[in-house]
């Protein structure tokens, strides 16, 4: 690059001189690296940890609230990112309930009215299952790479730390996520939502990173909402048992297999 | 008295511009009568349609519930609640409610909306649920799974009365919550948000499918006298446990009420603005009136009459005219106000333009107060008095020979 500066005159020094340093100070005011952001793939690499090419999964669920605490099971089937299919397995009340999404939209069928419901648009918000998880959670979280720019913030030994910036044309509902991912894992540790007003809403905790085979995954989740109504509540995940990567049926994911799944 | 004499007198010898002055101020008492009564006749109307339908006028709530309106800040012991609602004087009705946001799924297609277990016939007395049928039949205490559902939802789910539908929702203690609903009946109150999104079970059936027996997100109070509901909700949180809060419809609508106030601020400013128009014409008038007659008052000087002689007659015949005139203009504002009290002016035309402000009254009564067209009319007096004076006061004060040469 020296070599090429010292042949050029000293006219197109300046000019190519002046071209760079603009260039470089867009990179440091922005905070975002030009191209191909090494941000982006972290994120896409952390999203497909998550999810891997396939997932089944037994997991329980305990959901705290002021005045209870109650305890669900579920099992879960999912290829990639855009397909999942959970069912409900304990208690007895609400076992063989159903949930498919696909791609982004959702159903659930619920055996004691024998009906398969999509969820509309404006339920997407609402509690699932009582939990501090929404319906949106399940449809959206998995298309972060796509719906939020990542920014690179700061980073320690262990972890970095990304802001992730809804994108103007995505319908999400954050404002901002900050994520701390572990450099070992490529997995997130701790995840911060925003509303678009800045304020923070609430804070996912992954702990407890146990080996599947030869993947690892976080084996203990605490959603944590931050209102201030909700300061008694907590959600937590335990995941029970998990094989990823392995065939399943497609047959899980068709509207079909609500019903079907549901015995 | 001598000056009424002479006031009388030159009021019928200038008997057009008397006409005139008498005839302005006359229509201008009768506009300013009527307008007030129209204006707060229908902000009366709109308020008591919006307290009446469903809010009511006193609501006891969790005393987080109105800030936080979560299934953590319900009222969990509807029976202590509902004993001291009952021993309360100045109560006539009360009743408990439960409003849950849940997933209302027809054959076709789901939509979100708000289900509450109502006691259907208290009820009845607290609001206008019940009137506002239009289709299949209201709900009774024992009813199951019976809905009684807002036309607008039932258009949105394309049921009718009859047809099944279900829902899906969070009960009480967070559990999952579903059922299959029968459509007992529908109702219209006006309200579009409301038609198109609440509907109503029966609470024994709610409480058995919710887990939420004995829970209730509020009690629904009707006071003897409506008009005495915030001394009713004194009393009552004097009486209620510290983690209950009693409000009247002033509060828990709040919203409604300084939308009310800002718009009667805007309607007696667009008053003021006419009434400033009006004084200056009367004052130029007035003005004219008092100048062609400045001969008579130069004669009526060099005759040894004093200045404050002249200026008590011709602030009499003032006085005459603007009494006179606000008078009959009180009588026929207030005769307008009267009849459509009785009548209310029907805005069909407006019905859509009402429904977007979640207005369910098309049709709006003036309000009949006595005291308030006494006040009007004596606003009338005093700017028709007071656009006479500085014409008068300066008229005055020209020398009599001026006077005499005025031409």
């Amino acid at each position: 690059m020296l070599l090429q500066i010292r042949d050029l005159s000293n006219e197109e020094c300046m000019i190519y001189t002046k071209v760079l340093a603009v260039v470089l100070f867009s990179v440091l005011v922005s905070g975002t690296p030009v191209g191909a952001s090494p941000v982006d793939d972290i994120v896409k690499k952390v999203e497909d940890n998550l999810n891997g090419k396939t997932a089944f999964m037994q997991f329980t669920m305990v959901v705290q609230t002021k005045r209870s605490k109650r305890t669900m099971k579920m099992d879960s089937w999912s290829i990639g990112k855009d397909k999942s299919f959970i069912k409900i397995t304990y208690p007895g009340k609400d076992s063989g309930i159903t949930f498919l999404k696909v791609d982004k939209a959702m159903w659930q069928y619920v055996p004691r009215i024998e009906k398969t419901i999509k969820i509309p648009a404006s339920m997407m918000l609402q509690s699932w299952m009582g939990s501090d998880f929404s319906n949106d959670d399940l449809v959206r979280e998995s298309s972060i790479s796509e719906d939020y720019r990542g920014v690179l913030v700061g980073e320690d030994e262990a972890e970095y730390f990304l802001d992730l910036f809804a994108r103007p044309e995505a319908p999400v509902v954050w404002g901002r996520i900050r994520m701390h991912i572990s450099k070992k894992y490529f997995l997130p540790t701790t995840v911060s939502y925003y509303d678009e007003e800045g304020v923070l809403v609430r804070v996912l905790d992954y702990l407890e990173i146990k080996s599947f085979g030869q993947r690892s995954y976080p084996t203990h989740w605490l959603m944590r909402p931050q209102a201030p109504e909700k300061t008694d509540h907590l959600t937590e995940i335990t995941i029970d048992h998990a094989v990823f990567d392995e065939a399943i049926d497609e047959e899980y994911f068709s509207k079909r297999a609500l019903k079907r799944f549901s015995q | 008295m001598m000056f009424v004499h002479f006031a009388m007198k030159n009021i019928r010898a200038y008997r057009n511009r008397s006409l005139v002055t008498l005839l302005l101020t006359t229509l201008t008492t009768a506009l300013l009568v009527f307008a007030t009564a129209f204006m707060d006749g229908s902000h009366q109307k709109m308020l008591q349609n919006a307290v009446e339908i469903y809010p009511g006028y006193v609501q006891v709530t969790h005393q987080d519930f109105r800030d936080q309106p979560s299934l953590d800040n319900m009222i969990f012991d509807a029976k202590a609640v509902r004993q001291v609602l009952a021993t309360t004087p100045g109560i006539a009705a009360f009743a408990a409610r439960f409003e849950s946001f849940v997933l209302f799924a027809g054959a076709e297609k789901a939509v979100g909306g708000m289900l509450t277990g109502i006691e259907p016939t208290a009820e009845e007395k607290l609001s206008r649920l019940a009137s506002s049928l239009v289709s299949g039949a209201y709900l009774a205490d024992h009813d199951g799974n019976q809905l009684y559902m807002g036309y607008e939802l039932a258009r949105r789910l394309k049921v009718k009365v009859g047809d099944e539908l279900s829902f899906v929702g969070t009960g009480a203690d967070y559990s999952f919550a579903a059922d299959n609903l029968l459509v007992k009946g529908l109702f219209k109150t006006g309200l579009f948000e409301f038609d198109a999104s609440a509907a109503f079970v029966s609470k024994g059936y709610f409480d058995q499918v919710m887990a939420a027996a004995n829970y209730a997100s509020h009690f629904i109070v009707l006071p003897a006298n409506p008009s005495g509901a915030d001394l009713l909700a004194a009393e009552l949180n004097g009486r209620l446990d510290q983690q209950y809060l009693a409000e009247s419809w002033r509060t828990t609508m709040a919203g409604l009420v300084q939308a009310m106030l800002v718009d009667s601020i805007f309607g007696y400013l667009t008053l003021a603005v006419i009434f400033i128009v009006i004084f200056f014409v009367i004052l130029i008038y007035t003005w004219l009136t008092v100048f062609a007659r400045m001969r008579e008052i130069g004669v009526l000087r060099a005759v040894g009459t004093m200045p404050g002689q002249i200026l008590q007659m011709l602030v009499t015949e003032s006085v005459l005219l603007a009494m006179a005139s606000v008078v009959l203009g009180g009588l026929i504002g207030g005769a307008l106000a009267y009849y459509f009290h009785l009548h209310p002016i029907y805005f069909s035309f407006s019905e859509e333009q009402f429904k977007q402000y979640g207005l369910a009254a098309s049709s709006m009564p003036t309000a009949f107060a006595p005291l308030v067209i006494l006040r009007d009319m004596a606003v009338m007096f005093v700017l028709a008095v007071g656009s006479t004076l500085y014409p008068i006061i300066k008229a005055n004060r020209v020398s009599p020979m001026e006077a005499i040469h005025h031409v």
